[in-house]
Parts: C-alpha cells; sequence; structure tokens
C-alpha cells in the first residue's frame, strides 16, 4: 500500500473512531449500538498501520493488492452493521405494534370507567 | 344449549366511511345480541365518528398500522373480555352479514376452531380476475404442501374463531397480508378448521388494497415467512 494511501486511511480511520465516540459521549449513540462501530473502526485502523498485518491477510485470503483486502474488509463489517440494524429496526416495530395496541386498549378501558363513573355507578364513593 | 355464546364480531376499517354504516346496520340486522367492534386503524376520513354515531364499541389506533395489527387488535379486545367467539368481516361491505351465522354454526358445534368464509365453494361461485385467481390458487398450492388441506380460499378475511383462535391470534398474528400465515399457523398449533360457502359481493366502496406490486410482494412475502416459519420451533 502506498504512502500515501496509509496515511488517508489512517486518518479516515481515526476520524471515524473519534466520531462515534464523541457521539457516545454527548449520548446521541448507546454504547449498545456504538460497539460494532468501534470495532470496525480499530480494526480499519490497526491494519493501517500495522502493514504487515494487512499483507498477510491479503496474502492468505489471495489479494492481489492489500489495500483491496482493506476494503473488502471494511465493507464486510459495514454489511455486518447494517444487518445488525435491520434486526433492531424489526424488534423495534414489533414491540412498537405491542405497545401501540396495549395503549389503545388502556385507552378505551379508561374511557370506558369515565363514563361508567359519570352514570353514578362508581366503584369507590364519590368526593363532595 | 344454554344461552347463547358471548361473540364479538370485529370490523377493521381503514377509511371506509362509504360501506361501514351498512355494514353496521346489516350486521345489527342479523345478530343483534353480538356486540360490534370498529378497529379504526387511522382512518383520515368519517370511519370513527360513523362508528361512533352508531353506538359500537370502537377502537381507535392512533396512527395506520396496517390490516394484520389492526386485527389482532380486535383478537387482544375479545380475549381480554372474555368472548366466547370472535367473527372478522370487512369494512367495505364485501362479506354479506347473513352468512355470519353460517361462520359461528361449526364453532357454536364445537367441530371447529376456526371457520373460515369460502367464496370458491359456494355454488356458482365468484367471478375473479384471471391474475387474482392464479395468486389464490398459488396460496391453495403453498397451504397444501404445508398442512395437506386444500383451503379454496385462502385469502378470505371472513372468518370466525372460538377462544382458542382468539388467545392464539391474540398472541401471534402476522402484521401484513395475514390471512394464508395464519392458516399455516393455527395448523401448526393443532387448531380444528374448515371452510363454509358464503356469497361475496364485490366492495362496495373503497380501493382494493392489492395492485401487481403488491401482489407480487404479498406472494414472495408469505412464502418466505411459511418457509422460514417451518424451521421456527412453536413460541411458548
Amino acid at each position: 500500500m502506498s504512502a500515501k494511501l496509509t496515511l488517508f486511511t489512517i486518518i479516515g480511520s481515526s476520524l471515524l473512531l473519534l466520531l462515534v465516540l464523541d457521539l457516545v459521549r454527548r449520548r446521541y449513540l448507546k454504547e449498545r449500538y456504538a460497539l460494532l462501530w468501534i470495532v470496525t473502526g480499530s480494526l480499519f485502523l490497526l491494519l493501517s498501520i500495522r502493514t504487515d498485518l494487512l499483507h498477510w491477510i491479503a496474502s492468505l485470503l489471495g489479494f492481489l493488492l492489500p489495500s483491496n483486502a482493506l476494503f473488502v474488509l471494511g465493507f464486510v463489517f459495514f454489511l455486518l452493521i447494517i444487518l445488525a440494524l435491520s434486526v433492531i429496526t424489526s424488534r423495534l416495530s414489533e414491540k412498537n405494534r405491542t405497545l401501540t395496541q396495549e395503549v389503545v386498549l388502556l385507552k378505551k378501558r379508561v374511557t370506558d370507567l369515565e363514563k361508567s363513573h359519570e352514570a353514578g355507578s362508581p366503584p369507590g364513593e364519590k368526593k363532595d | 344449549m344454554g344461552s347463547p355464546m358471548k361473540t364479538l364480531i370485529i370490523i377493521p376499517a381503514f377509511n371506509e366511511e362509504g360501506t361501514l354504516r351498512d355494514v353496521i346496520l346489516n350486521i345489527r340486522a342479523f345478530h343483534a345480541q353480538a356486540d360490534i367492534l370498529v378497529v379504526n386503524d387511522g382512518s383520515t376520513d368519517e370511519t370513527g365518528n360513523i362508528a361512533r354515531e352508531e353506538g359500537v364499541l370502537i377502537l381507535d389506533h392512533p396512527y395506520n398500522m396496517g390490516i394484520g395489527a389492526t386485527v389482532q387488535t380486535g383478537f387482544l379486545y375479545a380475549l381480554t373480555n372474555d368472548y366466547e367467539i370472535a367473527v372478522q368481516i370487512d369494512g367495505d361491505g364485501q362479506h354479506p352479514p347473513e352468512f355470519v351465522s353460517s361462520l359461528l354454526e361449526p364453532i357454536s358445534g364445537g367441530r371447529s376452531n376456526l371457520v373460515i368464509g369460502s367464496r370458491f365453494l359456494s355454488e356458482g361461485g365468484f367471478k375473479s380476475t384471471f391474475l387474482r385467481k392464479l395468486g389464490i390458487n398459488y396460496f391453495v398450492t403453498l397451504i397444501w404442501i404445508f398442512t395437506g388441506r386444500r383451503i379454496t380460499d385462502p385469502t378470505s378475511g371472513f372468518r370466525s374463531m372460538d377462544r382458542k383462535g382468539i388467545a392464539l391470534f391474540a398472541e401471534d398474528y402476522p402484521s401484513d397480508y395475514p390471512e394464508v400465515e395464519a392458516l399455516i399457523l393455527a395448523h401448526k398449533r393443532g387448531l380444528l378448521f374448515e371452510e363454509v360457502p358464503v356469497r361475496m359481493g364485490h366492495r362496495q366502496g373503497g380501493v382494493s388494497s392489492i395492485g401487481l406490486l403488491s401482489a407480487i410482494y404479498y406472494m414472495v412475502k408469505v412464502t418466505l415467512s411459511i418457509s422460514i416459519g417451518f424451521f421456527r420451533g412453536s413460541k411458548g
């Protein structure tokens, strides 16, 4: 990998890491969801600095250019992050549905209770 | 038999202001004792007000949640209020309420947990477009593969069920295009189900919820869901 490109990926992954950490610090991003980003950014940074590791991985997987190995690895991690987000979205939409239905049923119960209360058949005694 | 079974007729409704009142009046004419519940799925028209004017039970979704969640809200209400039978009928007027009694008979007779009103069992049948027939045949085959049963009208949303059916669907009901999957689910949980012939009109108002792209999505989604669901152990 050329020195220029190495410098570029080091700066790029450092910025990504700093951004993620800052988002966590400002509570825009939960630790739980930041984890995959931190792992990805750190790996990218590690492989940018330790080019010998990168060369080893590239020859192991049969990449002619080490930089290609770096980008493919990055790509795979981003895919994993996106997949994780889809899982999280699915879970949230399921919870959202259950929650909304619960609220709808509770609202109905409250209205019914209010009505029976006004009709003068209160469960307890009326004040004043 | 003793007192009539406590029955809830569930009408899922999304923007059905043109037909809802007639549907309610028709149900009342045939089934005076049953409670009627409109589940208003975030309609932007007069649907909610019409239901209120008619004095039926009403649950309002704060936003549009889709047919599956809407029907399920009805099942949840039936479950928490101890109904013995729930009937599901469309708000667009294509399910004639005079057939509700044929849907109820196998349930009150204790023969089935779930009854599907089929427009294809009745004599004369139902005139349908070629594409729709193709789609329905696809689901018929799919259900046959997974259950060994021949259900002639698997997409019919005109159904009734007993407590067992209510409890199952209150707990687990697919969110979009739920009808076919619900049958597989019922089969997996060992519910007894059968079809009875009904006549269906063409919708009196509203627009069909299914265009060509949605039809393709419908088939792919249901196929995926059923095939994957086959490898899923029964929950709970």
